[in-house]
């Protein structure tokens, strides 16, 4: 292992959202305060509570899932764009770093902005909702495999991507309505019953309806086959994102 | 004998239907400067992009100190620092840090970079530099800080694609001076070029390539030797009448009383032709010659310009 290596490009990864903290930070931290302040405190004059929780409360943990999880796709899948764009990437192919020590830096970079992301609109919740967080260990596992999945999920992206165009496509096309139609904004009990069994087989859905569990108490379905639908994916993602950049596809010739 | 710097045996490559490289065969000493000598799309920077990782081989083997560029690639890409002809560019850290992440790449924790770092940096004269981004440097200074990139890790092999492609005169004479120095610190140096001037002025071998195959290796002067065709351009006061006995030997064409010849190597020929000549009754009024260049030779090879 190039331990050196493998530390200096996490380095950079997390350093390079870091000082752009206005683009990779901020926006999420306020809309989330919006999401929360016009569609919570608005529609929960119309709403009535869902399975005993306030609407604001309700729609809380599925907005710390988005946040976390488009932060972490982004990161890595523009930043891996970006060095494919801008020529920098043969500096880290042509020198004595493997495909795993790469990729993983990747991850870990992607994942810490996620779980920073994340970990601000809980506080957020905490501070200007009094979100009750019955379980915040379990809370900080589910923000760490969303961030650390969808970290991965977005590094296969980025490197399969060609341009800012087809990246957007993957990303407006495949993950949001991925993870709207998860369930942050509603019980799928509220659905019919062909929509509930289309979230089944929805990952974002399983990843809700386990951070909810833990930080509201309440949930849709087992908690336990989240929790471990969540590790699959993590490990399905995170196997992918390596063999891919192992295989060289689309960042070699 | 030891391991040669690079070795590279029966390399071949395609991308679809175009083959790119067709057998490529090139060995490189430890401390020599060699040169690829080609036109756009010859196969040069396929070779180097095979070497360091970037393109997959089809068939053959590259080797550098005698360890396969594949299998023991950490052991082999430590070896070599490469330039490449794009410039990259970062939006985000100071030159400096990009040299302390390269440097980290290579292995090397920032305490044991910072003296390098800081020796490359003012040898670049990129001093004052060091806390500016990529896009706010000049030209010239984002190709010195390429070359800074790939002396960072103070690699054996240094591989330049390109090097003074689109720079102007002046860092064009500055960056051979700073190749001709690292030579004689005893780096192995492959440069890759069409520029014919460069090959010639700088390195001990060069190899002419064109359509991905090896066409002719050999030091410049020798290839000039043994294909170029240098000129011997004699005026006599008056043509003798049995000339052509004298100079059965050589080849020549007559223009009044000036024999222009046609010579492999001046140098050797010269003193002949004006020993066969004093054997006529004609005085020699002047004689002067012209060297041809590699570019006479590849013109010769390929029959075309590098150029086009």
């Amino acid at each position: 292992m190039n331990w050196v290596g493998l530390w200096t490009l996490t380095k950079r990864e997390v350093g390079r959202f870091f000082s752009v903290y206005r683009q990779t930070v901020l926006p999420g931290l306020i809309s989330s305060a919006l999401y929360i302040l016009i569609f919570g405190f608005t529609l929960e004059q119309r709403i009535s509570e869902i399975q005993g929780v306030s609407y604001t409360l309700f729609i809380l943990p599925g907005l710390i899932m988005m946040n976390t999880l488009t932060n972490a796709t982004s990161n890595t899948a523009s930043s891996m764009l970006q060095m494919k764009l801008l020529q920098q990437l043969p500096d880290l192919l042509t020198a004595p770093l493997s495909g795993f020590e790469i990729a993983l830096a990747y991850i870990v970079g992607g994942a810490v902005r996620g779980l920073v992301n994340g970990v601000l609109v809980l506080l957020l919740g905490v501070f200007l909702i009094d979100l009750p967080v019955t379980d915040p260990i379990g809370t900080l596992a589910f923000i760490f495999l969303v961030s650390w999945a969808f970290s991965s999920m977005g590094l296969v992206l980025g490197q399969l991507a060609e341009s800012w165009d087809q990246l957007a496509m993957m990303q407006n096309f495949f993950l949001t309505p991925l993870s709207f139609l998860g369930g942050i904004f509603y019980s799928i009990h509220m659905l019919p019953d062909w929509a509930q069994s289309l979230s089944f087989i929805n990952p974002v859905y399983y990843m809700i309806n386990g951070i909810r569990y833990t930080i509201l108490g309440i949930s849709d379905s087992s908690v336990m086959f989240s929790f471990w639908m969540a590790v699959f994916l993590t490990l399905i993602f995170t196997a992918t994102a390596i063999l891919l950049m192992q295989s060289g596809r689309k960042i070699k010739q | 004998m030891p391991d040669p710097a690079i070795h590279i045996a029966g390399l071949t490559k395609s991308y679809g239907d175009v083959q790119a490289l067709q057998g490529v065969d090139i060995s490189i000493a430890k401390g020599e400067f060699f040169g690829l000598l080609g036109p756009n799309g010859a196969g040069k920077t396929t070779i180097i992009n095979i070497l360091t990782g970037l393109v997959f081989k089809d068939n053959g083997s590259t080797s550098v100190f005698g360890r396969d560029t594949v299998t023991d690639y950490r052991f082999t890409r430590s070896k070599i620092g490469i330039a490449a002809q794009e410039l990259s560019v970062d939006w985000f850290f100071p030159i400096e840090k990009l040299l302390y992440f390269q440097a980290g790449y290579y292995g090397i924790e920032p305490k044991n970079a910072m003296n390098n770092i800081n020796d490359l940096l003012s040898r670049m004269g990129l001093e004052n530099k060091r806390g500016s981004r990529l896009r706010q440097l000049s030209g010239g200074m984002k190709r010195r800080f390429q070359l800074a990139k790939a002396l960072v890790h103070d690699p054996d092999i240094i591989i330049l694609d390109e090097p003074t492609a689109g720079v102007d005169v002046e860092l064009r004479r500055d960056l051979w001076q700073y190749l001709r120095d690292m030579h004689s610190n005893g780096k192995t140096i492959l440069l890759t070029t069409h520029y014919i001037e460069e090959a010639e002025m700088l390195c001990e071998n060069v190899a002419i390539i064109d359509e991905g195959k090896i066409l002719k290796e050999g030091s410049p002067k020798a290839l000039t030797q043994e294909l170029g065709k240098a000129g011997i351009t004699v005026q006599l006061n008056h043509t003798p009448a049995d000339l052509v006995q004298y100079l059965a030997g050589f080849t020549y064409t007559q223009e009044k009383n000036r024999l222009h010849f046609v010579v492999k190597d001046p140098d050797s020929a010269m003193p002949k032709i004006i020993h066969e000549l004093s054997k006529s009754d004609a005085h020699i009024q002047n004689i002067a010659t012209n060297s041809s260049s590699l570019e006479d030779v590849f013109l010769d090879i390929t029959g075309k310009g590098i150029n086009e």
